[in-house]
């Protein structure tokens, strides 16, 4: 990348987060709740992401890691009464052995098997939370009245936000390194890689634990920001859904498309509440995406981008008149 | 113990029934269709429409359910998947997006509350013991005869061979003059018609609400996985497996732990023997 395009890009990262900090001050508090709901899913998104969008592994089983560092610091705060500095962390390092589960099938199957698999996985946990030790899982009914990290719209947004946008930063300085060049290698040809003389297990292996942690993180605090856990809620078709239509819509294999698509989202929910209130949403959702993803697979992003090509040269002009 | 083999084999015909139609797609086609459990749900619903709601005779409502599975198996070939068709991986992702959106297009219409379903025939099978609901055996028995048709279809029929011809060799399908495209179209419909039949029954086995087709498709899942590369004599073994083991877990252990074997029967499986158990054979 020359390293104009690289200033460019850090100018609109450094844009993007100065607007989005000056935002509660003319937002509402509803909105402002809107917007840490869109925060945490761009959170989930670009987890996905990292997987799916750049090696191609398909991951149908995110909210089963989501999930694991929900429960663990659920559990651990709620029956041990550990503090969050000591429950969150290790939230974050059992959501890692989740990813190292969801990795050793990885190393044989991949394509559509490997979707499977993790969706095996999300809805094994599912019914294992139900049935096992329900006095430590709350069973069915989940647990609720957990702790909360700071109080109040407004500082939430901003703990969420600077959350988001660590990830996406660091995941940005990340996939612009050969790492990244080689992530997206996998995507198209992994034999090709391994011709290489690349380490396709390291890599795979590297994309895999990045993407449990940000999972394990987002998870861990989206737990403790609504205060309660439920087996439906997590792992489940339409949590999964939701992720992937945002990274789908905004654009896989990017990290603003996952953004994008996730803010897009909980905007579009917040204007359909008062025609649409409950899961009929998801008819919405699904829609746009099936659309965009059909004839544009590359999403929002894509679209975006594209569009700015033919507009940027016109507007260079307009500002040499 | 007679009563649990009965009914496993009772429950086992009936998943026959629910995965061969999601095998066949991905025999031909090479894609798995995750909105497969959908045509189960629109089967059922479809017949609840038609004999609960507007009061026709079974029949009727058994027609309305195919016609619908059929038409929607049509619709979702020519719509989505033929247009991704060449990326197994997005037809996966895209169908797994459509039966969420059909699943909220149930509850639009529907609501979310759960319905229960008359069976299509009253009454208790008793003998010394046993007891399996009728319902339940004529499940069976159409199920049966709807994979003995089937195979006899794909067997001994031009159409039918042409069709076994795509899953072998699509290329060598085309030299000899076979449309793949055609072949595939009439695998969907076939796959939404046998989905929506096994629809009716799996209802009134269990109950229709809008989130029922994720049970029916995680077993469709794993009798493809375990069964290897959609071959229906396979997937006919595997599902009395599948079928056998939730029996007896119901019967032995618990209830809840059900689908739990399942789960772990697809991941076992897939993990260490990814061609499945029964490895690759044509239809």
């Amino acid at each position: 990348m020359p390293k104009s395009q690289f200033h460019r890009y850090l100018l609109c990262w450094l844009a993007f987060g100065a607007f989005m900090c000056l935002v509660p001050l003319f937002a509402s508090t509803g909105m402002v709740r809107v917007l840490i709901f869109a925060n945490f899913l761009a959170i989930f998104a670009m987890s996905w992401d990292i997987i799916s969008g750049r090696t191609g592994y398909i991951s149908f089983g995110h909210p089963f890691l989501i999930g694991i560092a929900g429960y663990t610091t659920a559990i651990l705060t709620r029956h041990l009464d550990a503090p969050l500095y000591v429950s969150i962390p290790l939230a974050i390092l059992a959501t890692l052995v989740g990813g190292a589960l969801f990795f050793v099938p990885a190393l044989r199957i991949r394509g559509t098997y490997f979707a499977l698999v993790t969706l095996a996985f999300m809805e094994l946990m599912y019914q294992l939370t139900q049935v096992i030790a329900p006095k430590i899982t709350g069973g069915t009914r989940g647990l609720s009245g957990l702790k909360t990290i700071i109080l109040g719209a407004v500082p939430n947004y901003y703990l969420s936000f600077f959350v988001m946008f660590a990830i996406a930063f660091c995941l940005w300085l990340i996939v612009r390194t050969r790492i990244g060049s080689a992530l997206a290698a996998i995507r198209m040809d992994e034999e090709a890689v391994t011709a290489l003389g690349l380490s396709t297990f390291k890599l795979k292996l590297f994309a895999f634990g990045t993407s449990a942690a940000v999972a394990g993180i987002g998870g861990a605090l989206y737990v403790h920001y609504i205060g309660s856990i439920a087996p439906r809620a997590l792992f489940d078709i339409n949590f999964l859904f939701t992720i992937l239509v945002a990274a789908l819509l905004g654009g896989s294999g990017t990290i603003a498309g996952p953004i994008l698509g996730a803010y897009f989202l909980t905007f579009l929910l917040e204007y359909l509440r008062p025609f649409l209130s409950g899961a009929e949403r998801y008819l919405i959702y699904g829609a746009i995406t099936l659309i965009v993803y059909v004839l544009e697979p590359r999403g929002l992003h894509s679209i975006l981008e594209r569009a700015y090509a033919r507009i940027a040269p016109a507007l260079a002009r307009g500002f040499a008149r | 113990m007679i009563n649990v083999l009965i009914q496993g084999l009772a429950l086992s015909g009936l998943y026959a029934l629910l995965a061969v139609g999601f095998t066949m797609i991905f025999s031909v086609g090479r894609v798995l269709n995750l909105a497969y459990g959908v045509y189960i749900m629109l089967g059922g619903y479809m017949y609840y429409t038609a004999v609960q709601v507007l009061g026709l005779p079974k029949i009727g409502g058994f027609a309305f359910a195919i016609a619908s599975g059929i038409a929607f198996g049509v619709l979702t070939y020519t719509i989505l998947v033929r247009r991704l068709e060449d990326n197994p991986v997005a037809v996966e992702i895209a169908t797994l997006i459509l039966a969420v959106v059909m699943q909220s297009l149930i509850i639009l219409i529907y609501r979310p509350v759960s319905k229960s379903m008359w069976p299509v025939v009253q009454g208790v099978f008793r003998y010394e013991g046993v007891f399996v609901t009728y319902n339940l055996l004529v499940a069976m028995v159409v199920s049966w005869v709807a994979l003995a048709g089937l195979l006899l279809f794909v067997r001994y029929t031009r159409y039918g061979r042409a069709i076994q011809a795509v899953s072998m060799d699509r290329k060598g399908a085309v030299i000899s003059g076979i449309d793949p495209r055609q072949m595939n179209l009439a695998t969907w419909a076939i796959s939404g018609a046998l989905g929506a039949l096994a629809g009716v029954f799996f209802a009134t086995y269990t109950q229709l609400n809008p989130s029922m087709w994720v049970g029916p498709l995680i077993v469709a899942v794993a009798v493809v996985v375990v069964g290897g590369i959609g071959s229906i004599i396979g997937s006919l073994i595997v599902a009395h497996i599948i079928g056998f083991m939730e029996t007896f877990t119901t019967a032995l252990i618990a209830a809840e732990l059900r689908g739990v074997f399942t789960m772990i029967l697809i991941i076992v499986v897939l993990v260490v023997a990814p061609k499945g158990l029964f490895g690759r054979s044509e239809l």
